[in-house]
């Protein structure tokens, strides 16, 4: 049987990776110390594949076709898109995959009941998946099974949904049956803004959420996290702050349990989230 | 209006150095073709609707501040201001301080497709 053994929630900001590729400016050395300390979380875990939980940002997907949560079942997949490469200096490069895991995630013979994912036996992954695996992994040897969430074209999926994502994703990687050790990892944001009034402002364009949104992790309080990120209530702490809900997913995996590591490191780039959850 | 459209075109603009070469050399010239693909029903993308007026002249004069209020996608507009200005235009800084005047009037248009 597969073992969940532990659960992630990183920052994903292609603007800090690309900043710290050589060398770390003064106001990213705790981000790079939290990204150390993560990393070695992940080599003491010792996974054998990472259930992702990210954004895809119009890069694989684009309004045309827009699923709420889909699923990537392949043996390998690519990673990093062109305008990725153009603008962050992020190498197009491959992941390995885990099939058996994503189709017992999707459900099996039959979807699973009551999550009506949508799947791709050609995941493509964007920053969103890469960045984090590019911290966490640096050799990109671990297999990864995808799960597409979307934040970033609304109509999206409510908190409620988020954190029920998480509870069916934590009871099904625990049914699984394969020998697996498995990582959850999720990936998004604090409040945070692009292509709006405040973005590049130096600093969170909403500190006080940022701060609540620790709290929620740090104490466990999935109601209050659920309760208080509504599209327009995410829309006010910055219009690019709906991928927290990636987070709700990351805590409901752990049925709610507190973070034993939650800090928002503030940046030139915002409070960048930083959650490490128990499983057992 | 064309929201969609109009999102779709900031995003194809994007996909490569080729478009974006050739929308920065002829913007106009670079959305006929475009729509008029865009228009045909042929694979694997085909039809969205078309550009109205003034969306094409917003496209084509990069008015950020007019394409934001129409509510196009945040991200995809800052993609595409990004990607169409820095650095052969102006500078990151330059294009943040211009942006922001742009869109600050118009707050938090709703952008849903």
């Amino acid at each position: 049987m597969a073992d969940l053994v532990g659960v992630l929630g990183v920052t994903h900001n292609p603007l800090m990776w690309a900043m710290m590729r050589n060398s770390v400016p003064d106001d990213l050395t705790r981000v790079a110390a939290n990204f150390d300390h993560f990393r070695s979380l992940v080599s003491d875990l010792a996974p054998d594949a990472i259930v992702l939980v990210a954004s895809d940002h119009f890069h694989m997907l684009m309004m045309s076709n827009m699923p709420a949560f889909m699923i990537g079942k392949a043996p390998e997949m690519r990673a990093g898109h062109a305008n990725e490469e153009r603008q962050f200096g992020l190498d197009p490069s491959r992941v390995p995959g885990d099939p058996a895991l994503a189709a017992h995630l999707l459900g099996g013979r039959d979807l699973a009941t009551g999550f009506d994912f949508a799947f791709s036996n050609e995941p493509w992954l964007d920053h969103s998946f890469l960045v984090p695996l590019l911290f966490l992994t640096p050799a990109l040897e671990i297999p990864v099974v995808p799960v597409f969430t979307n934040c970033n074209a609304p109509p999206l999926p409510t908190a409620a949904r988020f954190a029920e994502l998480g509870r069916y994703l934590g009871e099904a990687i625990r049914s699984f049956g394969g020998e697996r050790r498995v990582l959850v990892v999720g990936s998004g944001h604090l409040a945070h803004e692009l292509g709006g009034p405040r973005q590049f402002l130096g600093t969170s364009p909403d500190p006080e959420f940022d701060e609540k949104a620790v709290t929620w992790m740090s104490a466990g309080d999935l109601d209050a996290a659920v309760a208080d990120t509504s599209f327009d209530r995410l829309t006010e702490a910055g219009n690019e702050s709906y991928q927290f809900l990636n987070f709700i997913t990351c805590m409901a995996v752990t049925q709610g349990r507190p973070a034993t590591f939650a800090e928002g490191t503030p940046t030139r780039f915002g409070n960048l989230p930083f959650f490490s959850w128990p499983t057992r | 209006m064309s929201r969609y459209m109009v999102n779709k075109a900031m995003w194809e603009i994007d996909q490569s150095t080729e478009t974006l070469a050739a929308f920065k050399n002829d913007a106009s010239a670079f959305l006929e073709r475009w729509e008029s693909q865009a228009t045909r029903p042929t694979s694997p993308y085909p039809q969205g609707g078309s550009l109205t007026t003034p969306e094409r002249q917003a496209l084509e004069a990069r008015d950020y501040g007019a394409l934001y209020a129409m509510g196009v996608n945040p991200f995809l507009l800052w993609q595409f201001a990004r990607s169409v200005s820095v650095p052969d235009e102006m500078s990151g800084e330059e294009l943040v301080a211009s942006f922001r005047d742009a869109v600050e009037p118009h707050g938090y248009p709703d952008f849903f497709t």
